[in-house]
């Protein structure tokens, strides 16, 4: 790498970043970003959003990681491409400029990428939904849910924050604010789900 | 009876493992009886779940919108710095540019099936027009009229102009423009109504008949007879004062093959005699209303009289054909007579001194032509 990094291997960078190592993952974005920059520039597509659908893909290789679920057969690189090319042809279609075919800078290989895009995109589905029930729940209820699911924080510490009286009142209330998230979560899911 | 809520209480120590050994396997055995607690229960695992993963993913998107942050900063950074190294090469792209790049980039594919298609429109109008002309054009293939382009005498004017210039370091009166095209025509009346090609002075905006002396008229189309390649010009200058009694006459009847005959015309500034014989008695793909003739013409010779040998005009030259040798074509003069007739019946007294004798007959064929050479004239042509 040049800038006194230590560099890894393909299975290195697997074993790293399963293990929540952030430096690896930093260097793996920092690897592989030009080239899909690349690939989405030669193909009508500006920087922006270019390092949206690299973020994206990233996302799909890093939950596959964290997951252990990940089965490669195939180089991080490629792995990576693919992923980002099967984005961004998403994309192109959505804006309607897509003409049928990709100028391929690298060697394209039919990969996994396909079904594990399939199964980050129900995960998307999933992660918009409880955007939106969370967004709806309002306040104090999202905060104090947000505080002790997302951010780890421990029931002492949200009490104090909050300004309960004591441990339990609070602990009563996240839970009352739980069956009030599971309601507005599940009737979006069914929703969904009818269609 | 227990609230929901307090159920997720019980939920979250099951899950965690806090709950006491007797609590714990009665829940666990209470879960596999009831499916409504059991349902119950898959909702909350589902909902923490999907609280987990949705807090994950916040965090891992922060990371790395972190981390595109810094890339960016960092090659901000780069470009600054690598701008204060003279040594360094260093690609510096104004906003401007890069949004042109960026345009293009995106754009190129479009822009190029457009330019190329507007291209080629121009040039499908530019030859579909050419080939309209070439379609619309009476002549037929192998035809050419013979009336004379002027430009070449036009170039050859300016360089003998310039030389002279140069020798004499005077200025030179300024030159005359000799017109666009160039024909021959001939006398018909006494009163100043001349013959020539039609084709001669088709599409003229003005018409100028220039005599052997170097005299210069206006002149006028009066009719003209397209089919046959015939016009009737009349002179309108108030100079003009007559041509005299003409020396020839109009054959009515047709002439007989293998009659010598010649004609006078200008295919260069100087009148040129021609001689030859009439080889048929009809013209270019067997038009009747023709003579073919053997007599060499060039461009400038259309409108030209034929004669024969004594002193009758038989016709007026229009045109040759290119792959034949020396086939050169005249209006028989029936026709003209024709036309003649129909005019002065139309306005009587006009065409009233149509000569109807030949002074030529008997004489020699020099004397013919110094006699008739002034009733030939140049007529040019102004587009």
């Amino acid at each position: 790498m040049g800038k006194g990094q230590p560099s890894y291997t393909d299975e290195e960078f697997v074993a790293a970043i399963r293990h929540g190592d952030d430096r690896a993952l930093a260097q793996l974005y920092r690897l592989h970003l030009p080239m899909v920059l690349h690939l989405v520039q030669q193909n009508s597509g500006t920087e922006d959003e270019a390092k949206d659908v690299y973020q994206e893909g990233v996302m799909v290789f890093y939950e596959k990681v964290r997951d252990g679920s990940l089965e490669l057969s195939c180089q991080i690189k490629t792995y990576l491409y693919a992923v980002c090319r099967r984005l961004w042809l998403k994309r192109l279609a959505e804006k309607g400029r897509y003409g049928g075919r990709l100028d391929d800078h690298e060697p394209y290989l039919v990969t996994g990428a396909e079904a594990d895009l399939a199964l980050a995109e129900q995960r998307d589905q999933q992660f918009a939904l409880m955007e939106q029930a969370l967004s709806q729940l309002g306040e104090p209820c999202r905060s104090l849910l947000e505080g002790y699911y997302l951010l780890d924080k421990s029931m002492q510490q949200l009490t104090a924050e909050f300004g309960y009286t004591n441990a339990d009142n609070a602990k009563n209330q996240k839970y009352k604010c739980l069956v009030r998230l599971k309601k507005l979560f599940f009737t979006h899911y069914q929703e969904e789900e009818q269609f | 009876m227990k609230t929901e809520a307090d159920y997720y209480e019980l939920f979250e120590a099951y899950q965690r493992g806090e709950l006491p050994e007797p609590t714990r396997t009665e829940l666990a055995s209470r879960l596999a009886a009831d499916p409504v607690l059991a349902r119950r229960y898959a909702d909350f695992d589902a909902l923490t779940g999907a609280l987990h993963t949705y807090g994950q993913r916040r965090l891992v998107r922060g990371k790395l919108t972190a981390l595109q942050t810094e890339i960016d900063a960092e090659a901000a950074r780069e470009e600054t710095l690598e701008t204060g190294v003279p040594t360094m090469p260093s690609l510096h792209i104004s906003p401007v540019e890069r949004r042109l790049r960026e345009f293009w980039g995106g754009h190129r594919a479009t822009i190029a099936v457009a330019a190329s298609v507007a291209v080629l429109a121009v040039f499908a109008t530019l030859l579909g027009i050419e080939w309209w002309r070439a379609v619309q054009k009476p002549n037929s293939y192998g035809y050419t009229v013979l009336r004379r382009e002027m430009d070449r005498i036009k170039r050859n004017q300016r360089a003998i102009n310039r030389t002279l210039n140069q020798i004499d370091g005077v200025k030179t009166p300024e030159e005359l423009n000799p017109g666009k095209f160039g024909g021959t025509g001939f006398a018909l009346t006494t009163d100043g109504y001349l013959i020539t090609s039609y084709h001669v002075i088709q599409g003229a905006d003005s018409l100028l008949i220039e005599s052997r002396d170097r005299q210069r008229y206006r002149a006028e189309p009066v009719f003209s007879d397209v089919a046959h390649d015939l016009a009737i010009l009349r002179i309108n200058d108030k100079d003009f004062k007559g041509f005299g009694r003409l020396p020839y006459s109009f054959k009515r009847g047709s002439a007989d093959l293998g009659e010598r005959v010649y004609t006078l015309g200008y295919p260069r500034e100087d009148v040129v005699f021609g001689e030859g014989s009439l080889s048929a008695r009809s013209g270019f793909e067997g038009d009747t209303a023709f003579y073919q003739i053997s007599i060499p013409v060039n461009p400038g010779n259309s409108g030209g009289p034929l004669l024969d040998d004594r002193g009758n005009l038989i016709g007026v030259i229009s045109g040759r054909q290119m792959d034949v040798q020396s086939a050169a074509f005249a209006t028989k003069s029936s026709y003209l007579m024709r036309l003649v007739d129909s005019l002065s019946a139309a306005a009587p007294g006009a065409l009233a001194n149509v000569p109807r004798t030949s002074q030529l007959t008997g004489s020699t064929r020099a004397q013919q032509v110094r006699k008739l050479q002034d009733f030939v004239f140049v007529v040019k042509v102004y587009e």
